[in-house]
């Protein structure tokens, strides 16, 4: 299981570091974030520092329909990026025509870049994959490599799948869906499966049972049909969906690199302020406070997960580590969680896996609970492991894997 | 309505001139099957009672849908070039009245071997790993080129399976009485009948829209049990002694049996390939046929 960076505002050296210690695989880049220049700039860099480290490039072909709003945050994406990205309506692209256009222009665009596979652009489906948007999403799938093929694209082509939490909840809809979507005369080499959150809690709606069987059937599905799968701001999941066949997950260093949602082109509510530094623990399989880190050091030594980035959250600085090496540690953590996890190639012993993690997370909360002063950070508590649990089971009774396999 | 007695030997003969040295082999459906002499070498020829046209319009339909699906095989069997299908023979397919009942005639191809419901019933040698994988890839072989011409055959089972001594066309995939075609109107007079055999039906064919979601992993699936009975002498869902709605509720829930468990001499590898072909849901069966051959043919 790969794991990449999920490339966003204020990379400095991060990616480097990252793939420099073995922590990434390689990183997604995101246009709205980087200029055209400096994007360039990178790849070469990266290509001939890191050669082994793969450089992918996400069109966010996805934000074009909210690009028209006033005030929305499209940054680069429309002052640079404008030989393919314009703002859609949605209602424009409904016609195939449109659709092979806009494939055609942003594949085009990604032939002169120093990348090593493509990303092919696609809208959100947001709600129902019973839908237009639905429809318009299977077009760009459908279309992807018969116009890559036609400018000459000899890179694997990964399709772009962005789908809502609340779409793969509906799962009778999403296996009709997967039926079609496995059945394609010229398909795509892989998929580039982004699950979008909505503004209002993403952690609620990733952490979801439907949401985390729904998620978890995609990825097994395109696997077993052959496909590779990456999964874009898939973070804490990454494991999870690594268990279930996933080649490579994501995640960055900001709260909007380790879930995916329009929201982060959309025009900005209210202000932003930086967040509190967190400690992914393995054995929480969450993130705490660095002040919650610092409470339970020495208290509930379990939460530490006894790798070399532990060293980024020193005693002498009250656990508080430097804000820039704050992923460095999510991604070592990240890389040891799939070690542990993941046994390739069967599914099931993974998903077992994955279960006694659980339970364990669970009795090592309940340690935590009893050490710690007051009440968890409400994103540091354990409210996401019961429908991590039930999500599993779910999985399994989805994908038809039970009884008559163990 | 029950299948007409088969017509007397001289008067097949004396409708179908050009056939010699008739012997009935096998009788099924509507169908007669001979083995015949034409032209100095040997075909199966294939007799089909066509139904009266009746004085409904009920009757007559159902005329007309047998008609159709006796055309629609002939017509397909002409078209494959695959190895791995039946072949038609030289008789020209036409319509015969023989003692007052109609007969349409025709001819294939001569396969000299045994079908693998034969060969179960009789408990031949297990079969080992690599002649599963054989006719596992001959399945899907047969699928594929079906699908590429938009083709579900629907009934593929070890009946309809033939087994030969010839080693480049080892398993060759019979009868497409029954087969569907995506860009043909249906044949099926009554909607709420659905032409397959019971035991080897795919679960999705039971689905009521089902014509709107067909597609060749239907014969994945059934590929499927046809290796794993082959293979193991059983039907994965261990269905004896269970009546017809028994059958179709097994058919929708019940887990098949994983195929390790009655062959633990087999890979795991191939044991999980036919398992997942067995699943009830389409999109969890594998669809990659080339990677399904790859997998077969690196390790056969």
């Amino acid at each position: 299981m790969k794991l990449y960076a999920q490339h966003g505002y204020g990379d400095g050296q991060k990616i480097r570091q990252g793939i420099r210690q073995g922590f990434i695989d390689g990183v997604i880049f995101s246009p709205k974030d980087i200029s055209v220049t400096r994007l360039r700039e990178t790849l070469v860099d990266l290509r001939s520092g890191y050669a082994d480290a793969e450089r992918l490039f996400d069109p966010q072909f996805y934000a074009t329909v909210v690009a028209n709003e006033p005030n929305s945050r499209c940054g680069s994406l429309i002052t640079d990026y404008s030989d393919y990205f314009v703002p859609r309506r949605r209602s424009e692209l409904e016609t195939e025509e449109r659709v092979r256009s806009d494939l055609g222009r942003t594949l085009a665009f990604a032939r002169n870049l120093d990348i090593t596979s493509v990303i092919s652009p696609n809208i959100l489906v947001p709600r129902s994959l019973n839908s237009i948007e639905a429809a318009i999403a299977k077009n760009f799938i459908r279309n992807a490599k018969p116009v890559a093929n036609n400018l000459g694209e000899t890179r694997l082509l990964f399709a772009t799948l962005a789908i809502g939490c609340e779409a793969l909840r509906q799962h009778r809809d999403l296996i009709e869906f997967l039926t079609d979507l496995t059945l394609l005369e010229v398909p795509p080499d892989g998929f580039y499966v982004l699950a979008g959150v909505s503004a209002n809690d993403g952690r609620l709606d990733t952490f979801d049972a439907d949401t985390v069987a729904g998620i978890m059937l995609l990825n097994y599905v395109l696997k077993l049909n052959g496909f590779r799968v990456i999964n874009g701001y898939s973070d804490l999941m990454t494991p999870f969906l690594g268990a279930c066949g996933s080649d490579a997950g994501a995640t960055g260093w900001w709260g909007n690199l380790r879930a995916f949602g329009l929201n982060r082109f959309a025009p900005e509510s209210s202000g932003g302020r930086l967040p509190i530094p967190r400690y992914l623990s393995c054995a929480l399989l969450n993130r705490i406070t660095f002040a919650e880190l610092e409470q339970l050091r020495g208290v509930v030594p379990e939460v530490w997960n006894q790798l070399v980035t532990d060293e980024l959250y020193p005693a002498v600085n009250g656990s508080e580590p430097e804000r820039s090496v704050e992923v460095l540690q999510s991604w070592n953590s990240l890389n040891e969680l799939c070690r542990r996890l993941i046994v390739p190639g069967d599914v099931l012993q993974s998903v077992n896996r994955c279960q006694r993690s659980i339970e364990r997370a669970l009795q090592v909360y309940s340690s935590v609970e009893d050490a710690i002063f007051g009440q968890l950070d409400p994103k540091s508590d354990s409210s996401h492991l019961e429908p991590l649990l039930t999500g599993l089971v779910r999985f399994l009774e989805l994908a038809e894997i039970g009884a008559s396999e163990e | 309505m029950p299948i007409p007695p088969p017509p007397a030997i001289e008067h097949i003969m004396a409708a179908f001139p050009e056939l010699n040295a008739l012997v009935h082999i096998a009788t099924g459906g509507f169908k007669y099957v001979y083995r015949a002499g034409v032209s100095g070498h040997t075909e199966a020829f294939k007799l089909l009672a066509l139904p009266a046209a009746g004085a409904t319009e009920c009757e007559r339909a159902a005329r007309q849908e047998y008609i159709g699906r006796a055309r629609r095989e002939i017509s397909l069997l002409a078209h494959f070039t695959s190895r791995e299908l039946v072949k038609l023979g030289t008789v020209i397919p036409r319509e015969v009245l023989i003692g007052g009942i109609s007969f349409l005639g025709y001819s294939e191809e001569f396969l000299d071997g045994e079908s693998i419901q034969s060969y179960v019933h009789r408990g031949g040698p297990r079969p080992r790993e690599e002649d599963a994988k054989r006719l596992f890839g001959c399945l899907l072989r047969a699928i594929k080129e079906l699908w590429e011409n938009e083709t579900v055959h629907r009934d593929i089972k070890p009946l309809n399976v033939m087994m030969t001594q010839d080693t480049a066309r080892p398993f060759v995939l019979l009868d497409l009485g029954i087969a569907y075609q995506m860009r043909e109107p249906g044949l099926t007079v009554n909607p709420e009948v659905r032409p397959a055999t019971l035991r080897y039906i795919a679960p999705e064919m039971l689905q009521a829209n089902f014509r709107q979601s067909l597609d060749y992993r239907a014969d994945i699936y059934t590929a499927g049990i046809t290796t794993f009975e082959f293979a193991s002498f059983r039907h994965p869902l261990d269905l004896h002694g269970v009546d017809p709605v028994g059958t179709l509720t097994q058919v929708l829930r019940r887990p098949s049996t994983p195929l390790k468990l009655l062959r633990p001499d087999y890979s795991d590898d191939f044991c999980r390939l036919i398992d997942q072909t067995l699943k009830k849901a389409p999109p969890l069966r594998p669809a990659n046929i080339e990677m399904m051959l790859r997998r077969l043919n690196s390790t056969i």
